[in-house]
């Protein structure tokens, strides 16, 4: 592999304002119900903000009897629709619901990471969305940085799949409330 | 409209006033992105700006004007425009037969787009001579009225420079639900070590975000910011030069801190305690600059006037008015500076009538009622849906009174429903504009991109045909400027000295890329009008903190901003609000347990106004006093809020009083 593009996720910085995930609608004028990108608010008082990972194991490859699923050289994990027959095998398989089936369509679609716009010199469109810089995209082959983390409590299991996506935490704050 | 990209401004009651870049194909507007040459939402949007795609092309969009007959039956018929203007006009001109004026007819248009070519429907009306007219503004004129005391006129520093701030406290504000692009000059300005401090009633999203969170009962800023001072001034951290030169009731108000004010009363108060107070005093009189933001949340209520003084005092004293990145955060109303030529555009004299009969748009319905001589009788409805207002029950008075009821809208509001003609509004892609925030300091451009959904129109194009149908029906009934062109209305605007403010060259520059006013907003050393914070006898005699004395089962009623929704604007799209569902009505541990409620419970929000349904949910981090709902949906809350008429101030939207209970199957 050249290249893992993945994300980093900076939930110190998230402000759970649904930008990336609404921008990703835009992007890709998927349905409603059609969420490649979600954001959720764990228990710990925080945002995750979560797409297709582009795993280093991914389980939708592995499962998929059709073979839709490719992994590019630069890491990301395509999905070929007309090969899909919407059998939900890699909605099971997928640690973080990132199979998304469209009962329109019967078939299966999720965030392919903007290739067509990263192909083009442009980021994601989440990460151009993010206003804080919360969400990045980076390489992750070449990333390295002591404060990052490879999960938060609230992410599912990482041991599975491999995902390509690094964190950084909350930090502690100081709160007086009203006794 | 030839394919390509268009320049869009977010037209929005917002602090954004965003740039979009609009994607066209085939004369559908396929995408949107954010201008990356605009200063401040340097080319990202917010999750309502990304959703634009689905807002003009809901299935829900009012496609023809339609009459509905009898009025909220239901019963919807589609007529064509030239019906719609014939119907109105003839109520129009025969109101005017039978009164000798225009002023039976009147309108009511608040924020629903602020475009400067919006000023239309106030432009429609001057054009008929004297009519009846909302004034005022319910969301800010408490605060800019306070402002205004302070400074001498509106001010308020300009929001980039924020991320050189040292420290930021932000008062009664929530940026990272209502100004998310705001949240990026924070951070920057926190990477570099500065700290951010949130005072709220609520443990909103921005607190938590907070390195200092103090929560605080609603309405007593007041006090906690004189609090504040006080202990900047006992260690001697305050400006004292600038306090004597350049500053107003200076002996006045350090006399009041230091003989009047005690901290247990403050502490008391505010509910703050008082290692909170001294950590925010040292934070204050140490650091600079200090950004401060006195937030609108800070003015709905009946202390909010000198709330707003008391913490521009507080930025004062610590000498960080005149430093740059330092400064104080309101809103601007540099809008002024244009000459609004709609708004302001002059209709024909009457002979007995010098003007338009005006009205406090914060107490439209019940004032309107009022009126005789001749009554209001038609009313017409733009850029508002008035179930966000408050007292709703004149509403409804005052509707059963009314002739006529036109609302011109995007979507069948509330309002829309109780009309007996409705209008289809053009959204901003399909019309021409001219946009200037009121936080940020840009100028931008918005350009027609794409043709109008179905039949829908801009408020100047339907301006301009009612105007020639008026006419037509009665010559010279109007004298509205019909042919002039929206692009004749922009350019209007964009006078020498306007051009000047905003470093504009041509009028083809504005195409090209957003412009910022050149302006520098720090308090310079040679004004010397700041007037400092002075105690309102009257008011300050009053306890403001009642929770305990009267008993904790009654609870002040917070509706503040949702992240997904302007009031009650983007809530039928899907995108963003996925499912209607019940209200959620928020309440603390302790109002739970003393009324037997669990979370997730059917409950009954009720007062003297009305009740509301909706689905308990606990928060732990509520005051007990507080009830905590979001506004608009099904059931609006804003039944439930009222206030008493009192002149010149913004409405008090979280100063009602409410009462919770379980809900049972026969209170319905």
């Amino acid at each position: 592999m050249f290249k893992q593009l993945g994300y980093s996720f900076n939930a110190d910085d998230c402000i759970g304002c649904k930008a990336c995930e609404i921008a990703c609608k835009n992007e890709n004028q998927t349905p409603a119900h059609v969420r490649w990108r979600k954001v959720t608010k764990t228990s710990g008082d925080f945002f995750l903000s979560v797409s297709c990972n582009h795993c280093d194991n991914p389980e939708c490859f592995r499962v998929c009897p059709e073979r839709a699923f490719t992994k590019r050289q630069d890491g990301i994990v395509e999905i070929d629709e007309n090969r899909c027959t919407g059998c939900q095998l890699c909605v099971t398989a997928c640690p973080y619901s990132a199979p998304q089936f469209d009962p329109e369509t019967q078939k299966m679609s999720k965030c392919q990471m903007c290739y067509p716009r990263q192909d083009a010199g442009l980021p994601p469109a989440c990460v151009e969305a993010c206003t804080t810089g919360a969400l990045n995209h980076v390489d992750l082959n070449k990333f390295s940085d002591l404060e990052a983390t490879r999960t938060l409590p609230g992410f599912p299991n990482i041991k599975i799949t491999s995902p390509s996506i690094v964190f950084y935490p909350v930090k502690p704050r100081k709160r007086y409330f009203i006794k | 409209m030839k394919d390509g990209i268009y320049r869009n401004t977010c037209p929005r009651n917002c602090y954004g006033t965003c740039g979009i870049l609009s994607h066209v194909k085939n004369g559908k507007l396929i995408k949107v992105t954010g201008d990356p040459e605009h200063g401040y939402s340097k080319g990202s949007l917010c999750a309502k700006g990304y959703a634009f795609t689905q807002y003009v092309y809901s299935p829900d969009r009012i496609k023809y004007p339609m009459l509905q007959s009898p009025r909220g039956s239901g019963k919807w018929k589609r007529i064509s425009w030239d019906e719609a203007y014939t119907i109105i006009a003839s109520k129009m001109i025969d109101l005017n037969q039978r009164y000798g004026s225009n002023l039976a007819s009147g309108y009511n248009k608040f924020s629903g787009n602020l475009g400067l070519l919006h000023y239309a429907t106030e432009g429609m009306f001057n054009s008929i001579g004297p009519h009846t007219k909302p004034i005022g503004n319910p969301c800010a004129l408490t605060g800019k009225l306070a402002m205004n005391r302070s400074f001498g006129e509106s001010f308020s520093s300009v929001p980039e420079d924020m991320a050189g701030s040292k420290l930021i406290v932000l008062w009664g504000a929530n940026p990272a639900v209502t100004n998310v692009h705001q949240m990026k000059f924070i951070k920057e300005a926190r990477s570099k070590g500065a700290k951010l401090v949130v005072i709220d009633p609520i443990f909103t999203q921005t607190a938590k975000k907070a390195d200092l969170y103090i929560q605080i009962h609603p309405g007593t800023d007041r006090l906690l910011a004189l609090g504040i001072a006080k202990l900047v001034i006992e260690k001697q951290q305050h400006s004292l030069e600038f306090l004597e030169e350049q500053t107003s009731g200076w002996m006045e108000y350090k006399e009041y801190l230091e003989n009047q004010l005690t901290m247990d009363e403050v502490c008391k108060q505010t509910g703050v305690e008082i290692e909170a107070l001294k950590e925010l005093s040292e934070l204050y009189g140490t650091i600079k600059p200090v950004a401060t933001w006195a937030g609108l949340g800070v003015q709905r209520n009946s202390h909010g006037s000198e709330s707003i003084s008391a913490i521009n005092s507080l930025a004062a004293v610590t000498g960080n008015l005149f430093l740059p990145n330092g400064g104080l955060y309101f809103m601007h109303f540099d809008v002024d500076d244009f000459p609004c030529a709609l708004l302001n555009h002059k209709g024909p004299e009457h002979p007995m009538i010098p003007g338009p009969r005006e009205v406090d748009i914060s107490d439209y319905a019940s004032s309107a009622l009022q009126l005789s001589e001749p009554p209001l009788s038609l009313l017409w409805i733009a850029s508002r849906n008035i179930t966000q207002d408050h007292n709703l029950k004149a509403w409804v008075e005052l509707f059963q009174k009314l002739e006529l009821i036109v609302t011109v809208d995007l979507y069948m509001t509330k309002t829309a429903e109780k009309s007996d003609i409705v209008l289809p509004a053009a959204t901003h892609f399909e019309e021409e504009d001219l946009n200037v925030g009121y936080w940020h300091y840009w100028l931008s451009i918005n350009q027609k991109a794409i043709p109008p959904y179905y039949e829908a129109k801009s408020d100047l194009q339907i301006a301009r045909e009612l105007t020639r149908k008026l006419n037509e029906l009665s010559p010279g009934f109007s004298n509205f400027p019909a042919d002039k062109e929206p692009i004749d209305w922009i350019k209007e605007e964009l006078t020498p000295e306007i051009m000047a403010l905003y470093s504009l060259t041509t009028y083809e520059d504005i195409l090209k890329r957003p412009y910022q006013k050149g302006i520098q907003k720090v308090l310079s050393h040679d004004k010397k009008n700041f007037r400092l914070f002075s105690p309102d006898g009257k008011k300050s005699e009053v306890s403001l903190y009642q929770g305990d004395s009267s008993g904790v089962d009654e609870y002040k009623l917070i509706t503040p901003q949702s992240l997904l929704k302007i009031h009650s604007q983007y809530e039928s799209l899907n995108w963003l609000n996925r499912t209607q569902d019940e209200s959620c009505i928020e309440l603390s541990t302790e109002a739970a347990q003393l009324n037997d409620i669990n979370d997730q419970e059917k409950i009954e929000v009720y007062n003297d106004q009305g009740q509301i349904v909706g689905v308990a949910k606990i928060n732990p981090h509520l005051p007990k006093n507080i009830i905590l709902t979001h506004q608009a949906g099904n059931n609006p809350i804003n039944q439930l809020i009222i206030q008493q008429n009192e002149e010149d101030v913004s409405t008090y939207f979280y100063d009602s009083i409410v009462y919770i209970k379980k809900w049972r199957e026969s209170h319905v």
